[in-house]
């Protein structure tokens, strides 16, 4: 006889525990369903999370150089690798373990193991303490996630080659490394190693970093990453590599390439995120998959199969665990009969580099492909009184009104903590904040959060710190 | 019997206050909750709400007045039926004492306590948080007696006004008719029957307030019904509240306007610690969860817009969410705040004149806009259609003529005047009106005219009353003129036409005319016409026959005038001859008073030396 459970949910990472608690609060009956011993999923494993407390360790370093400036030189920083792993491994299982903690304590039936869909109504599940049992759900939530990409032709067989988790486990501290892919999480991963020691190059196919994101905020962050950087090719495919024992040869094609092939120790594989559609029998059920691989879903995060839902990764971009959750919670509620949809006015973005970078609602990239009037403001942080106190004055906050009603459509921000400030662009985007509300609400002196505020007035010309000739 | 209103307890430590203000007097008829005086401590203002319904026989008090805590404010003849072991509001007696003691109602309650910041209380009505959901529950008494409660209206919300009620004792009632209108300050809601038979007894009128879970009339069911009590037919499933709660759904749910016709999803009880301690019986009943599977969805990830905030209505999550919950379309909900941001009063408002529209619509379903549209047949079938949205201003023009053509009789007088003259002394003075900022047309010159002609029938210048069987005589004079913008007709009115001279006029005209186009006109500026002036000359034709823009009751049709052989004095001479058609409203005046009024106005043409003489 099947076990029962009126929700099941397949996938444990923030998208899967959001919608897990959220429809256990809500009174139902849950089975979450995992292959790891809690639940946390890629975000808190292998993603988010360890990489934040790397790139965290990452900047103490790099503060410990920069103070040479003002009179405070510290010497080389001594590495306990093991201590520092450990360290990560504990953050990990203290988010990790308190989440199974949270799961239990909701009622939550957890169960490691992979789940397989045998029909649109039952699970079959390979626990992992080897049993098999099925399981009939009245309804489900697909929540999978993604797996790193993988270019077929470049795949080694070889430890040398690495993906995300391989950097994030920290065997070793390479001599030097090549970062296939200048998006965030080669380029969060790249900062890791480098501020760690290793001579890291990046190799992007594109003509800049950060494909997608609008190119006066990546150029801030070209300018500052590069000179950590042993070099930064862009506009250059890997077309080979191969293991020759004491490295990887990799074969560039490219424009005014120095030299086409180069061995690096390590080569860190960061291209892009697969959603994790396959392999667990939707087949068997009608949940229909698109031409990227995510699965189909409608604006409540309905598939194809009335009862059977998607949210995160797996069901479409940006893949970012914040949405995922947000995703998670309309799915319930939606199961919970209350009219919902997914309809958000601004997901963030942030890259966690240093600077960081972060934006939210329309980027001048979209306005211009959609064909968007919007008007951009734009705010130095040279003109910041916090900025320069951190000797920081490299950062830039931008603000993207409708010209008409002067609302706030988007905003985006370089510069140490841009990725705790973009939350009041959020808030503005959502609420539908006009530009003369951030004027008027008073922010705190001296903080970066007064850049928010003085775009908004760059908007009407009259910014305090900045003046413009009158026109 | 005469029931007492007496001051409810204020606050700690308040004995007494000044009346600022005393709302109701004698004869009136107070209802529950009805704000009936307005009072001063020296902490608040405070509104105070009756207590007690029913007409005010005697106020004791006056503004200027110190009243205090306890003092008989008024009394009432009670109206209400004699039964007065069913309280009013529903409460139950226990409840009821202890309302009162406590006094006020919340919401002036929370204001003392906000003022006072004395303890965080925690009985505020109402959370923003709607559902539109609603399961009117039923109980089977011995005997085949079931009593119909007011059904869940949402997470917080208690109770609701009831705007109508639509079933009296004796009524046979059918399962899904609509007994009760009611009005929480989210949404107007139809309360649907949940079961057929003969009403028994009622216990709720308009006016009055209803609480969740009380019982708002009792049925008596046939025979072979009475076993059918708790389940509805031809459900194999047996899901009896969700099948009911389906049935529900659509019969309101759809009718506020829903655009999608989907199903819904709806699990009958979220058991949120809250709610079972606020409704402990309700809980136990509906407490078994259930999961209705839905529909297959329609839209896919492709639809699926990205995050483009330009897209996404002007209001906060929680406003939108909000309006989803209750159904309405934030996107047709215009925004009163800065940048045109939507606010959740804004969608009350807007649902709230959807509801009544609506009403209207089934109210008077045989009038104008209100025929039911005959099903179209599928064109496509024939070659390819490209279909687009009405612009609200087609769509109201569309409404507005549909009801001006039901319900006016058409008459539609033509005739032509002679403007050679007028014509000349148009070119003579053209200058100076263009010298002025106007442009002297036939139009601007027509308006003096038909002030004029006005002013000599005045029933040109009436509205039809047909509720009260009057005649609306209006002693001023504005003239509408239709104007053609790309967003489609538009008439602006120019005011007091009868005390402007042309160049006036003329330059008036000009500017109207220029901002209807620029869509700057007000709706100040679209109302308050008494008569219409449509020109088509411009563009060609001989004669039309316009429709009266009701409720006005009668419009003047100008085509392009034509030079034309007209025999005078023995020859055919060339005349420039302008057509006019004058369409008017046949209830109200008769042929031959419209061909005297268009003759006048042919003459005033001709000889403007009338004007000055007649009008
Ligand atoms: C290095 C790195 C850094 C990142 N940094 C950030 C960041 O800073 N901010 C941010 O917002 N996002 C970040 N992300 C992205 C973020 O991790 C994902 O967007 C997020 O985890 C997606 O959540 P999810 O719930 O969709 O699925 P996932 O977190 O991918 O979880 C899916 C889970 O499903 C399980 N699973 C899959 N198939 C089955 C099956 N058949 N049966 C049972 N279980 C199954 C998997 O084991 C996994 O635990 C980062 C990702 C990486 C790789």
């Amino acid at each position: 006889m099947a076990n029962k459970t009126q929700l099941a949910l397949i996938g444990g990472g923030p998208g899967g525990y959001a919608a897990a608690f959220l429809a256990a609060d809500l009174g139902m009956q849950v089975t979450l369903i995992d292959l790891e011993k809690n639940p946390g999923g890629v975000c808190l494993y292998r993603g988010c999370i360890p990489s934040k407390a790397l790139l965290h360790v990452a900047k103490l370093i790099n503060e410990t150089e920069e103070s040479s400036k003002w009179g405070i030189e510290f010497s080389r920083p001594k590495i306990d690798l093991d201590k520092l792993r450990s360290w990560k491994e504990s953050v990990v299982n203290k988010m990790t373990g308190g989440l199974g903690i949270l799961s239990k304590q909701r009622k939550i039936t957890y169960i490691q193991g992979r789940a397989t869909f045998l029909n649109p109504k039952t699970l079959r599940i390979e626990k992992m303490d080897g049993a098999v049992e099925e399981l009939s759900f009245d309804n489900a939530i697909i929540a999978t996630g993604s797996l790193p990409t993988q270019i077929p032709s470049l795949m080694l067989n070889s430890p040398r080659v690495i993906d995300s988790t391989g950097a994030l486990a920290l065997n070793d501290i390479p001599k030097n490394m090549l970062v296939v892919g200048g998006g965030y999480i080669g380029l969060e991963l790249g900062s890791v190693y480098s501020s760690l020691g290793t001579e890291v190059s990046v190799v992007e196919m594109t003509p800049g970093l950060l494909p997608g994101a609008d190119r006066d905020m990546v150029n801030i962050l070209t300018k500052s990453i590069s000179p950590k950087m042993k070099q930064v090719l862009l506009s250059t495919k890997v077309v080979k590599m191969e293991d020759i024992g004491s490295g990887i040869k990799v074969t560039f094609d490219g424009e005014n390439l120095e030299q086409k092939e180069q061995i690096f120790e390590k080569v860190l594989v960061s291209i892009g995120r697969t959603p994790n559609a396959k392999g667990f029998g939707i087949e068997n059920t009608a949940v229909q998959v698109d031409k990227r691989g995510f699965i189909k879903v409608n604006s409540r995060l309905q598939t194809d199969e009335p009862n059977i839902y998607a949210i995160g990764d797996v069901a479409g971009n940006p893949m970012l665990a914040h949405k995922a959750s947000a995703e998670g919670k309309v799915a319930v509620e939606n199961i919970a009969g209350h009219n919902v949809e997914f309809k958000p006015a601004a997901i963030p973005a942030v890259i966690f580099t240093d600077p960081e970078v972060a934006w939210c609602g329309l980027t001048e990239n979209e306005a211009r492909d959609k064909n968007i009037e919007v008007k951009v403001a734009r705010f130095p942080w040279a003109a910041s009184g916090r900025a320069t106190t951190l000797d920081r004055n490299d950062g830039v906050t931008k603000l993207l009104m409708d010209p008409k009603t002067e609302r706030i459509l988007g905003m985006g921000i370089v510069g140490p903590g841009a990725g705790e400030l973009i939350s009041e662009g959020v808030l503005a985007v959502e609420m539908a904040a006009v530009a003369k509300d951030l004027a008027l609400s008073i922010h705190p002196h001296p903080t970066l959060s007064e850049t928010v505020m003085e775009t908004a007035e760059v908007f009407f010309g009259q910014s305090t710190h900045i003046y413009r000739p009158k026109r | 019997m005469a029931k007492e209103f007496t001051l409810p307890e204020l606050g700690e430590n308040i004995t007494s206050a000044d009346v600022l203000q005393v709302l109701i007097k004698p004869g009136d008829m107070v209802s529950i909750d009805q704000v009936v005086m307005e009072i001063e401590t020296d902490k608040a203002t405070i509104e105070v709400p009756s207590q007690i319904s029913g007409v005010v026989k005697e106020v004791n008090i006056k503004a200027g007045d110190k009243a205090k805590i306890g003092q008989v404010i008024f009394t009432v003849e009670d109206s209400s039926s004699n039964k007065e072991e069913v309280p009013s509001d529903g409460t139950s007696s226990k409840q009821k004492a202890s309302s009162q003691s406590q006094g006020l109602s919340a919401e002036a309650k929370e204001m003392i306590i906000s003022r006072e910041e004395v303890k965080k209380e925690a009985n505020i009505a109402e959370k923003p948080k709607a559902e539109a959901e609603i399961l009117p529950k039923t109980e089977a008494k011995q005997g085949g007696i079931i009593e119909v409660k007011l059904p869940e209206l949402g997470e917080n919300i208690l109770k609701a006004d009831v705007l109508q009620v639509k079933v009296s004792p004796g009524d046979m009632v059918k399962k899904d008719q609509i007994i009760l209108e009611i009005e929480t300050d989210k949404a107007t809601i139809e309360v649907p029957s949940e079961v057929s038979g003969t009403v028994k007894e009622v216990f709720v009128k308009a006016g009055q307030t209803a609480s969740v879970g009380q019982v708002i009339f009792t049925v008596a069911q046939e025979e072979e019904s009475s076993s059918a009590a708790g389940e509805p037919a031809a459900q194999p499933t047996g899901k009896t509240d969700a099948s009911t709660l389906e049935a529900i759904d659509k019969s309101i749910i759809d009718k506020m306007t829903s655009p999608e016709k989907e199903e819904k999803v709806v699990k009958p009880e979220e058991i949120s610690e809250q709610k079972q301690a606020e409704t402990p019986e309700r809980g136990k009943e509906t407490s078994k969860e259930k999961l209705v599977t839905p529909e297959k969805p329609k839209l896919y990830i492709e639809e699926r817009a990205q995050t483009d905030p330009s897209k996404i209505a002007p209001a906060a999550p929680t406003v939108r969410r909000f309006a989803r919950e209750i159904g309405i379309d934030i996107n047709e909900v215009p925004g009163s705040g800065p940048g045109g941001r939507i606010s959740i009063s804004d969608v009350k408002a807007y649902s709230r004149e959807v509801s009544k529209k609506q009403k209207q619509a089934l109210e008077a379903p045989r009038v104008g806009a209100g025929v039911p549209a005959e099903q179209l047949p599928d064109f496509s079938k024939w070659g390819e259609v490209e279909k687009r949205d009405m612009s609200n201003v087609r769509r109201k023009t569309a409404e507005h003529l549909s009801y001006a053509w039901a319900t006016v009789p058409h008459v539609t007088q033509f005739g032509k005047a002679d403007i050679t003259e007028l014509e000349n002394l148009r070119k003579n003075y053209g200058k100076r009106a263009e010298a002025e900022g106007g442009k002297l047309t036939v139009t601007a010159i027509l308006l003096k005219v038909v002030a004029s002609a006005l002013k000599t029938f005045p029933q040109f210048n009436s509205s039809v009353d047909m509720q009260n069987n009057a005649v609306l005589y209006k002693k001023f004079y504005n003239v509408g003129v239709a104007v053609d913008t790309d967003r489609g007709l538009l008439v602006p009115v120019i005011k007091n036409v009868d005390k402007k001279n042309i160049i006036e006029l003329s330059i008036e005209l000009n500017k109207m005319a220029e901002k209807a186009r620029n869509k700057k006109l007000s709706l100040e500026e679209m109302q308050g016409g008494t008569f219409t002036i449509t020109n088509l000359g411009g563009i060609g034709g001989t004669y039309f026959s316009p429709i009266v823009n009701s409720p006005e009751v009668a419009i003047l049709g100008v085509s392009r005038s034509q030079f034309e052989p007209v025999y005078i004095d023995g020859e055919f001479k060339p005349r420039l001859m302008l057509p006019l058609s004058l369409s008017y409203d046949h209830r109200i005046i008769d042929g031959a008073d419209g061909a005297r009024f268009l003759k006048w106005i042919i003459d005033a043409i001709e000889q403007p030396f009338l004007m000055a003489l007649e009008g």
